[in-house]
């Protein structure tokens, strides 16, 4: 027979109330005196320079990063093709109008 | 010298601004347990926002000052300042050299200077010392 472990949800509470209670009473006996708005609350980069709030974090492309590497020779191409040029979009817009035209053109006569 | 209002242990955080690790060895041996200074209360600590007193050693570089400048102003007030050695003092060796900046007086205030090259480990003592006492004061005169 397999014996379940003690389970009592008013035992749990009381046990998180009491480490709420120990937190709390840790925190109180912290410093006090640190000035808001000043390097005194800036995070400690061994004297640099802390970057701004937004460049602290992870950021979520870096979740990707495996996919990225194993799709890397298609991808590369395709992020190099989008430069953020409108005339390069209709350049591309332009080329491929016309593929498709002369791919139909060829469709139609045979 | 009795200690009355700062009824806690004196952390201090030690920073190098380009000394030749003389005075932090010093430093060092205040910990040893010939010397054993965390007997008094007195723990070096890894961050200047854990600090109550700043121990600086070197007599500061040029790429230095910015960062002793930025590390002292993240030190909880009432802080000190106490300057370990000849070259934070005047520059030591190093005097006049080109890539100095220093000495650490005039960069950042310093309330205690302990001479030497390197100074003994008492000497350290006693000044770490004096800026206790020092600091005493200042959290009875209610400095901020």
């Amino acid at each position: 027979m397999i014996s379940l472990p003690f389970w009592n949800p008013i035992i749990c509470i009381i046990a998180f109330v009491i480490l709420i209670a120990i937190t709390c009473l840790f925190r109180s006996r912290g410093q006090k005196k640190y000035k808001e708005g000043t390097a005194q609350t800036d995070i400690f980069l061994s004297g640099e320079e802390p970057p701004a709030v937004e460049q602290r974090h992870i950021k979520a492309h870096n979740i990707y990063w495996g996919f990225f590497q194993t799709l890397k020779r298609y991808y590369d191409p395709t992020v190099r093709a989008h430069t953020g040029i409108i005339n390069d979009y209709i350049i591309w817009f332009i080329a491929l109008a016309a593929l498709t035209a002369v791919i139909l053109l060829i469709a139609s006569l045979t | 010298m009795s200690f009355n209002s700062f009824k806690r242990a004196l952390w201090a955080y030690h920073i190098n601004t380009g000394s030749c690790n003389g005075c932090d060895i010093e430093i060092l041996a205040t910990l040893t347990p010939r010397y054993d200074v965390e007997r008094f209360g007195i723990v070096l600590v890894g961050s200047p926002r854990h600090a109550d007193v700043l121990l600086v050693t070197g007599p500061v570089a040029r790429q230095m000052a910015p960062r002793v400048k930025r590390v002292y102003e993240q030190v909880p007030d009432p802080k000190m300042v106490i300057v370990v050695g000849s070259c934070g003092i005047e520059g030591g060796v190093f005097y006049e050299s080109y890539n100095l900046v220093g000495p650490v007086d005039q960069i950042i205030p310093v309330d205690v200077y302990i001479p030497g090259c390197p100074p003994r480990p008492e000497a350290i003592i006693e000044g770490v010392a004096k800026a206790w006492v020092k600091l005493e004061q200042a959290e009875k005169q209610g400095v901020t």
